[in-house]
């Protein structure tokens, strides 16, 4: 699994985490953070451009772009766009499942099968499953990111 | 190279999705513009100088200003934090495809004032188009070269996209500075025809509704010879790669527009409202 093999370099992640966070706290404009004496540097980045020559996205993607792309090259989708897990009610049993890189996640359950309710967002947190008020459906969060992250 | 196997998937956002941070442009571009649109409205109503002039230049220097930061931020983002994934990039094309519709049904209006004005003439400008006394501009003169011009920059600007889709960079730079080249001498070709022309904008409706369009349409060029120019700056700087230069893009779909709006100019103003 993508997921469970991007865990596996720890160090890297933290100092990457580090300067993302630092770059939250950022000036006014985007381009005073990058011209300034200590940018944040680009979390992933190719060999760019040979001089003289236009690139390609794979020599010079960098950022979360770079990450879909690589994604891609491995036939994976770096980004969870389907929609959740709406072929069966949840139980306290056997919930549905929201993966999560966060601590919590905002769900909106339509019910068994789909659009079967009017939409109920309810935020899922970690340490406490959610039942849908409408149809009762059981989610638990499938938390995969750090535990002490806490931003945005 | 980093492959995705060496990253932490959690150190990097879950969406696709931009989600901008506070900038002070907004406000920034708003003031601007205040003061810009009351400085023209002093200027035309024959405020004096001394108190259009600051409004209006100072209008127009902070509106240029803030585009110009608003948009190296945007550009940075894009190009240098790597915030433009493929559904940005799909967001932004649709939010620029919709401006461009818009802007078609701002000459849209000015078309039908001209049609409203010339297809049945008043009484009051001797019921004739072009109006009692008004000397129209020669079709078969400076209008047609400029037609020539235009066109051919819409096929020099697709020479050098081609070129980029192709990673050919001589080819690609070379396109754009002829095609910046053309739009900048058809710029001067219209200015050194609103100098000479018998007629002023308070000439009767047909003089308003000849600098109105004709206007408004020159100034769509000096937009997208902008927008072209930042292109050009961009691709010399080796921001484009072959699949992500959606600012040329949007250049390339806003020059096409001005080209094709120049057609129903040339047809319907001075080639049919000029005979």
């Amino acid at each position: 699994m993508l997921n469970a093999s991007l865990r596996a370099v720890r160090p890297v992640a933290l100092r990457v985490t580090r300067s993302a966070q630092l770059s939250a706290i950022r000036a006014l404009s985007t381009t005073s953070a990058v011209r300034s004496d200590h940018p944040p540097p680009p979390a992933i980045f190719g060999p760019g451009a040979k001089p003289g020559e236009l690139a390609t996205d794979e020599q010079q993607a960098t950022g979360l772009e770079r990450l879909q792309l690589l994604a891609e090259m491995q036939g994976v989708d770096a980004f969870d766009k389907a929609p959740l897990d709406s072929s069966r009610v949840g139980t306290l049993e056997d919930p549905i499942k929201v993966f999560s890189l966060d601590t919590e996640r905002l769900v909106g359950c339509t019910g068994s099968p789909a659009d079967s309710h009017d939409i109920h967002w309810f935020q899922l947190r970690k340490d406490k499953n959610r039942r849908c008020p409408e149809c009762g459906s059981v989610y638990a969060l499938d938390h995969q990111g750090h535990s002490d992250v806490h931003h945005h | 190279m980093l492959s995705i196997n060496n990253l932490n998937r959690s150190d990097f956002q879950y969406h696709p999705y931009h989600l901008v941070t506070p900038s002070p442009w907004p406000l920034m571009i708003s003031i601007s513009l205040f003061c810009f649109v009351i400085g023209a409205v002093l200027y035309m109503h024959g405020y004096p100088y001394s108190l259009v002039g600051a409004t209006f230049r100072l209008g127009f220097i902070n509106t240029a200003a803030t585009m110009y930061f608003w948009l190296t931020d945007v550009t940075n983002e894009g190009t240098l934090n790597g915030d433009h994934t493929k559904e940005v990039v799909k967001g932004l094309l649709i939010g620029f495809l919709l401006f461009l519709v818009s802007e078609l049904f701002v000459f849209v209006s000015v078309f039908w004032a001209y049609f409203h004005s010339s297809l049945v003439a008043a009484i009051e400008i001797g019921g004739i188009w072009p109006p009692l006394a008004i000397i129209a501009l020669d079709p078969y003169g400076i209008p047609l070269l400029n037609t020539i011009v235009l066109l051919s920059s819409g096929s020099t600007v697709t020479m050098g996209h081609h070129a980029v889709l192709k990673r050919d960079r001589r080819y690609s730079i070379w396109g754009l500075l002829l095609t910046i080249i053309l739009a900048i001498f058809f710029t001067g070709l219209q200015y050194f025809e609103y100098v000479n022309a018998t007629f002023t904008i308070a000439d009767s409706v047909f003089g308003s509704v000849f600098y109105c369009s004709t206007g408004l349409h020159g100034l769509h060029v000096l937009v997208g010879t902008g927008m072209l120019l930042s292109s050009f700056v961009r691709l010399v700087n080796y921001h484009f790669t072959d699949s992500h230069h959606q600012g040329l893009e949007s250049g390339i779909l806003y020059w096409h527009f001005v080209d094709v709006v120049w057609l129903f100019l040339y047809v319907a103003v001075y080639y049919w409202g000029g005979l």
